[in-house]
């Protein structure tokens, strides 16, 4: 190319995994903007949840039952609102963060970028890439459904930190089924299929610690045991979807 | 520029997909300013061969070995060195061409002034095409885009995969300029092909068939 | 131990633990129909265990699998071998999965008066459920390509052992649990009559796990065996 001359030399090639990831991140955020396919199908789809769970809840507003010490308790209680709250995210999650894997095996771009980058830095880009896209759907959704049940907050501090972790831990999970169903024909099927069992067990996690927003503490530690599980959780995945990805990406 | 002693060492190499065998004990070595065919019938496994190359597929047998200035590279960062055009590589279709540009630079640590743009994309006859997104673009213009991607960076082997595909007269020319122009600076090209004419560049052509 | 005495030992213990559990066992007091529900615990505890002692087995050769993938010296059969044996041994846990949950829920309804209670462990297995079953809806969609297959159904096999540690350990805890949890850990407490079956109960079943297994990785690699003889004759067609 003698008479081309770019401004750049071959000593430039050793690029860090961080700067590989975050061009990655870029990259997906850039294309989610113009083509709005994840944010737009996980937004909808958790609306509708939203408005289907809120319609057939109408006829619990105002029951009262009686719970294990005898008291009488509203039916349609904070508690099991959060509850709904997370499966709703739970679904959400599933209906759209499978995109980001799946339009790079679909266009033939996932050859391309095993070529100039590697798997750990293709995880780390994807993995911040879904999080921070569920992470807006819920703050988005959460709001929207707090006015529509009458969801209180409860103790706000643990209240964010439950949405934190557990849509972290979320995004977690989603992300390294959503690479693994990605490399099957099927892909839309299995990855609902074979996500949500795993999820099964954070949502225990995360409903066990969503509860403890609207018992009134004195310690820390009441409200710190269960986001330690929730945190473990995340923490583990990552590790070991880090660990095995290249199996999973690598032919 | 000077260009470092380059060699590409192709030992005994054998690939299998499951139990099909696609061909065995495959050897060839070359360097500086070479320019290589791989020949071979539809499904003989030529893109295999340079897939093995650039190190994205493991051969069932044999090994792949690319020095540079006698010191074998890790397989990990091969891909350093490489440039690659294939049927099978595609680039982003809902960014931009400057932005594909962009993308891929930045994985390689290279930032690109607007000037440097606009000469990468006359090179390669793109001229004033650089904000139009990929996906409507045609599939010769896309071809075109992929060269300059893979040559961006000044790679030392240059794989090219039906390097002709869908290109015009002009197109071909291009190609056969940034060949020319690789072999007078003493880089490594290697193409899979099934055109006669394109055959004509290589300086020798080694057949890849089942056995 | 050779493949006959194995069946012989199995069979003979089988038949023991079946006498056994009516004729040996005394009914057991604070159950239900005069402690004859408790006799469903010769089954049902060997069982429940073997539920996740085969996911272990099941994760330790899925490991095996892509440490094997890891090293410089592959070798084909190694290979297929420790993928074979991690199926079976997913096989085998859902299927004592699906014997756990049904023994349970019969005891829980002579029992407790009702066949489903949202018991802690009684989530925990059908959650163990799903996590088997999803593992071999992942192996049914890779059916023309095993190695593939192999190398990503280990990596979930892999990486569902975070939830399936939890379902083990802290579900159990965080949901109040009405199981029996200190009866049939701690030994004291059990009767001698219930040791004589129980004990004998869990090698049978120890021996069970094994000889399936066996069998199971046999017919896998008879079945892998017919499909490459089929891909060489159509090659050979050609």
């Amino acid at each position: 190319m003698g008479r081309v001359r770019y401004s750049c030399c071959n000593g430039m090639n050793d690029q860090t995994w961080i700067q590989q990831a975050l061009a990655l991140f870029r990259k997906d955020i850039l294309a989610e903007t113009r083509t709005r396919v994840a944010f737009g199908a996980m937004g909808v789809f958790s609306f509708a949840s939203l408005l289907l769970i809120a319609l057939a809840m109408v006829g619990l507003k105002g029951v009262l039952i009686q719970n294990s010490s005898g008291q009488a308790v509203p039916a349609w209680n904070n508690s099991g609102k959060m509850s709904l709250l997370w499966v709703l995210l739970c679904f959400a999650a599933f209906a759209g963060l499978s995109h980001s894997f799946v339009y790079e095996e679909e266009t033939g771009t996932a050859s391309t970028l095993k070529l100039h980058m590697g798997p750990q830095a293709v995880y780390a880009g994807k993995l911040l890439f879904n999080t921070t896209v569920l992470l807006a759907v819920s703050l988005v959704i959460t709001p929207m459904y707090m006015v529509m049940t009458g969801m209180d907050a409860g103790t706000l501090p643990m209240f964010f930190a439950v949405m934190l972790s557990g849509t972290a831990s979320l995004s977690a999970v989603a992300t390294v089924v959503a690479a693994l169903a990605a490399r099957a024909r099927s892909t839309g099927a299995l990855f609902g299929a074979v996500g949500l069992p795993m999820l099964t067990v954070l949502l225990v996690l995360i409903m066990n610690a969503a509860r403890q927003c609207y018992i009134r503490s004195e310690s820390a530690v009441q409200y710190l045991r269960p986001l330690t599980g929730i945190v473990c959780f995340g923490v583990l995945i990552v590790t070991l979807s880090a660990m095995l990805f290249h199996y999973i990406w690598e032919d | 520029m000077t260009v470092p002693p380059i060699c590409l060492d192709v030992r005994g190499v054998g690939h299998r997909f499951g139990a099909r065998l696609l061909y065995r004990d495959i050897s060839f070595s070359v360097g500086n300013g070479d320019v290589l065919a791989v020949t071979g019938h539809n499904g003989s496994g030529k893109s295999t061969l340079l897939k093995i190359i650039a190190g994205l597929l493991q051969p069932t047998e044999g090994s792949v070995e690319l020095a540079m200035n006698g010191e074998v590279t890790p397989p990990s960062r091969r891909s350093n060195f490489i440039g690659y055009v294939s049927p099978e590589m595609a680039l982003y279709q809902e960014l931009t061409a400057v932005e594909n540009i962009r993308f891929f630079g930045a994985l390689r640590g290279q930032t690109f002034e607007k000037i440097d743009l606009r000469e990468m994309l006359a090179h390669v006859g793109l001229k004033g095409r650089g904000s139009d997104r990929v996906g409507d673009y045609s599939s010769g213009m896309k071809q075109r885009l992929k060269y300059l991607i893979a040559i961006m960076h000044n790679p030392e082997l240059l794989l090219l995969d039906e390097p002709g595909a869908n290109l015009d007269v002009h197109g071909t020319r291009i190609v056969e300029q940034i060949i020319h122009e690789r072999r007078e600076a003493g880089f490594l090209t290697i193409l899979a092909t099934n055109e006669p004419e394109e055959e004509l560049w290589a300086g020798c052509v080694i057949p890849v068939a089942t056995v | 131990m050779g493949s006959s005495a194995l069946k012989g030992t199995l069979g003979f213990l089988m038949v023991y633990v079946i006498y056994g559990a009516f004729n040996i066992a005394h009914g057991a007091i604070g159950f239900a129909e005069k402690g004859i529900a408790a006799r469903i615990i010769f089954f049902h505890v060997p069982c429940a265990v073997y539920s996740s002692v085969a996911y272990m087995v099941a994760t330790w050769y899925a490991v095996k699998h892509l440490w094997l993938l890891g090293g410089t010296n592959k070798s084909n059969t190694a290979l297929e071998d420790s993928d074979y044996k991690s199926a079976a041994a997913m096989e085998l846990g859902f299927l004592f999965c699906i014997l756990a949950t049904i023994t349970g829920s019969i005891f829980a309804g002579v029992q407790w008066g009702s066949f489903w209670n949202w018991d802690p462990r009684e989530t925990s297995i059908v959650i163990m459920l799903l996590l088997y079953a999803s593992y071999h809806l992942l192996r049914t969609a890779f059916t023309t390509d095993p190695a593939k297959r192999a190398r990503l159904s280990a990596v979930y096999a892999i990486i569902a052992v975070i939830p399936s540690i939890y379902l083990i350990w802290v579900v159990p805890r965080v949901l109040h649990t009405m199981h029996p949890t200190t009866t049939l850990s701690n030994p004291a407490d059990t009767s001698l009559s219930y040791k004589l079956v129980l004990y004998p109960s869990f090698l049978a079943f120890t021996l069970l796990f094994i000889w399936l297994m066996q069998l199971r990785v046999s017919t896998m690699k008879l079945i892998e065996a017919r499909r490459k003889r089929r891909l060489h004759a159509m090659e050979a067609q050609r």
